[in-house]
């Protein structure tokens, strides 16, 4: 099944040299902004999400306050509603994303360093937008996560105060879902 | 048996898509193991194991091929063992099915008593057995299709009704190609696959309507309970992490691999005979029944060391080549270290996915045929630091009835009692991503995300002007993408000329209800509002047999022309 063995010559681009003209340098130094194109994309990838306006708590329906337990039997209680097994035949795949929504809603808040981040942002009255975790490799490096902490901390400070200068207003209008994906991109 | 041993179905018509059936039928629940193989099913108010004619609830997963005419372990009348000796007989199909001749499974699979001959070049290998000394050649697909139908007829006329629609347990390591194969033999069999579940989860959620029916009866609470499920066949090894609160059974983490009895078996074959390759290699009527009554005798001392220390291992294999030898338990453990160890990591990185610590996990389930091995009791015992596993539960039925349960579920039977009143959410076995930063594996959807899921990410390219970019899916656990399993690949074509690493291209993963994998894939160019070029959506596996050479192919035409990276924002 594996395709042990097979060696892919060449496929290392560093090896590669570009045969076409690189264009004029202006250009390049350009930066994108997520923040203007991530919400369109989203949009045509997750057409009819009801939810986007909902806080993760509405999601679940229990309080800001609510333990742990809360949101566990929360949890258990709207996936026997949503989940596609379950669901009537008829409108599986609305709650198919509706079930996606209330997971999404349960990892964020059943993890408690994440619920506070989470919090805060929510006490700051930043947008909240579905979709908001980009758990990139997230599982695999746990190890080389901590060795770069460090490393990861001083960056974030630094790319912190990069942001803060080059997109001051972008910064604050930006959704809780960019603030998070960036935050967890830079680890 | 006088009827056409199985229906050749085409290819188009492995997935099936009929699921609009007029009347509720119950579907069966199928455990087709490496070596053998059970079939449940809810009777109205509990399940019921099915038995052949000669009252086995359990049996040998095996076809032999003789005289045109095969017949497979369920109407067979004489024994694996005996049926063995002739080598016009195949078993292990589980071990081989989906993979190719690089796989180092079916390097390992050489010297069982039938021929598996592989020219490492990517393509399925070639299986034969020896019939009337001409070598009939065979697919795992069809050999497990004789088997199916078999268990079909079985069912059949056991129930008194047609059989269609089967849930069936696979195992945790199984790729998505190796799910269509299976899929593809069911097919050839005449039955629909309603639901693939990973095993362990088919005993998970046995797991959760026992407990749900004891907080019932005891007017619990029904607080959350935590489970580690560990279950080591003939073929596979496979972990799962489950959390279950009234009938609901959350599967937190699952790890498998391809380490099971048979590696036990093999690692005691060569034990015994260290130079036993070398003599069976020509693969001649006297070598296949050596290597058959080794691998019987073999197989014996490893069932006797599960109750006793030590053992008489005494055969003549002909030509001279005897074994008279006392072997001995630790001798055993010895030998099997490694695949002890690999067993232990599995569990402990299991556990650690999940996110659980030991201390709370209230039950450890040991099931499987290996599950009766002092030392695999033990070392599951060890890790989770219990004295006692989990007694509710049969180690070689568990999974069969859980499969029916799901099977009597996903049929939309209720149960006026409740006791079908359940629900299991699914994880992803393997993480799925594509080829990108060079020769990495980049997932998109990691393993362990709960099912169904959508994400996505974002990539860019890594030439100027580069205007087509080749996505390559693959699901695995490599760090590298060759090592994991190819399912399919396209072109995004149309990409506006701008400077690398400006264009952003999306590329999103979606697992829907019924377990089906699309791709989908777009670009933005900054500044733009949508998409330049279509959203492109592909259905995965699309990938048939021969995917081995396929990368290797496409990289030798293309090189990193087409190459991504993922997009690193500031």
């Amino acid at each position: 099944m594996r395709c042990y063995g097979l060696t892919i010559p060449g496929s290392d681009n560093r090896f590669f040299i570009p045969t076409l003209t690189p264009p004029s340098l202006s250009f390049k130094s350009k930066p994108i902004t997520r923040i203007s194109f991530g919400s369109k994309l989203k949009a045509t990838f997750n057409d009819g999400v009801v939810a986007d306006q909902l806080s993760f708590y509405d999601l679940l329906g229990i309080s800001e306050s609510g333990s742990l337990m809360d949101i566990k039997s929360a949890y258990k209680q709207l996936a026997r509603k949503y989940h596609p097994d379950v669901s009537p035949p008829g409108r599986v795949e609305e709650y198919t994303k509706r079930f996606i929504q209330v997971q999404e809603a349960y990892e964020t808040l059943s993890d408690p360093s994440r619920r506070i981040m989470y919090d805060r942002d929510m006490a700051r009255g930043i947008h909240l937008a579905f979709n908001a975790r980009k758990r990139y490799n997230h599982s695999d490096n746990q190890v080389s996560e901590q060795r770069g902490e460090w490393k990861s901390r001083w960056q974030s400070q630094l790319s912190g105060l990069k942001r803060r200068s080059e997109s001051k207003d972008a910064a604050e209008n930006m959704s809780w879902a960019a603030r998070m994906r960036q935050q967890r991109e830079e680890l | 048996m006088g009827e056409p041993a199985y229906t050749v179905a085409s290819d188009s018509e492995t997935t099936g898509e009929e699921k609009t059936l007029p009347l509720p039928e119950i579907a069966i629940g199928i455990d087709i193991g490496t070596s053998q193989c059970s079939v449940a099913v809810w009777n109205g108010s509990q399940v019921e194991l099915l038995k052949n004619k000669r009252n086995q609830k359990l049996m040998k997963s095996f076809v032999t091929f003789k005289d045109e005419s095969p017949s497979g372990g369920v109407t067979s009348q004489f024994s694996h063992e005996h049926e063995m000796l002739s080598g016009d007989t195949i078993f292990n199909m589980k071990r081989l099915i989906g993979r190719v001749d690089t796989d180092p499974v079916v390097h390992a699979s050489k010297n069982l008593p039938f021929l598996v001959q592989t020219l490492d070049i990517g393509v399925r290998p070639f299986i034969a057995a020896l019939v009337n000394n001409v070598w009939r050649s065979t697919t795992p697909e069809e050999v497990l299709a004789m088997f199916l139908v078999e268990l079909r007829l079985m069912t059949e006329s056991h129930l008194k009704r047609p059989i269609r629609n089967v849930v069936l347990t696979v195992p945790v390591s199984f790729s998505r190609f190796q799910l269509t194969r299976l899929e593809r033999a069911c097919a050839m069999a005449g039955l629909h696959v309603l639901r693939l579940m990973p095993e362990p989860t088919a005993v998970a959620l046995l797991y959760g309507q026992q407990q749900q029916k004891a907080s019932q009866e005891t007017m619990g609470s029904g607080s959350e309970k935590i489970a580690l499920i560990f279950n080591m066949g003939a073929g596979y090894c496979d972990v799962a992490v489950t959390a279950t609160a009234g009938g609901v059974s959350q599967i937190k983490a699952l790890a498998g691999n391809t380490i099971g009895g048979e590696d036990l078996l093999q690692n005691m074959m060569r034990h015994l005979i260290p130079d036993s390759e070398n003599i069976f290699k020509r693969h001649g009527v006297e070598e296949i029944k050596s290597m058959a009554l080794l691998r019987v005798a073999t197989q014996d001392a490893i069932h006797q060391l599960s109750t006793q220390t030590s053992v008489q291992v005494d055969v003549d294999l002909g030509d001279g080549v005897k074994i008279c030898k006392v072997v001995d338990r630790a001798e055993f453990e010895e030998v099997n270290k490694e695949v002890f160890e690999k067993c232990e990591s599995l569990i402990i990185q299991c556990l650690h996915d999940a996110k659980v610590d030991v201390e709370d996990v209230n039950d450890v389930i040991v099931v499987g045929g290996c599950s009766y091995i002092p030392r695999v009791k033990n070392l599951v015992s060890k890790i989770c630091k219990v004295t006692e596993v989990y007694k509710g539960i049969n180690p070689l039925e568990g999974a069969v009835c859980g499969a029916a349960m799901e099977g009597a579920v996903a049929s939309g039977i209720i149960d006026p009692f409740g006791n079908l009143d359940l629900l299991t959410i699914q994880a992803t076995p393997l993480a799925i991503g594509i080829r990108a930063d060079g020769n990495k594996f980049v997932p998109v959807i990691p393993r362990n995300t709960t099912m169904p899921a959508r994400k996505d990410l974002l990539f860019t390219t890594i030439h100027d002007n580069q205007t087509e970019a080749l996505i390559l899916v693959y699901e695995g656990e490599g760090k590298k993408a060759e090592e994991n399993h190819l399912l399919g690949y396209f072109k995004i074509m149309g990409i506006p000329t701008a400077p690398k690493g400006v264009p952003e291209i999306n590329v999103c993963m979606d697992i829907d209800a019924a377990n089906v994998l699309r791709v989908l894939a777009g670009v933005v160019m900054p500044g733009s509002r949508t998409p330049a070029v279509p959203v492109m959506e592909v259905r995965m596996p699309m990938v048939d047999d021969g995917h081995g050479w396929c990368a290797e192919a496409l990289n030798r035409t293309y090189g990193a022309t087409m190459d991504l990276v993922t997009l690193k924002k500031a």
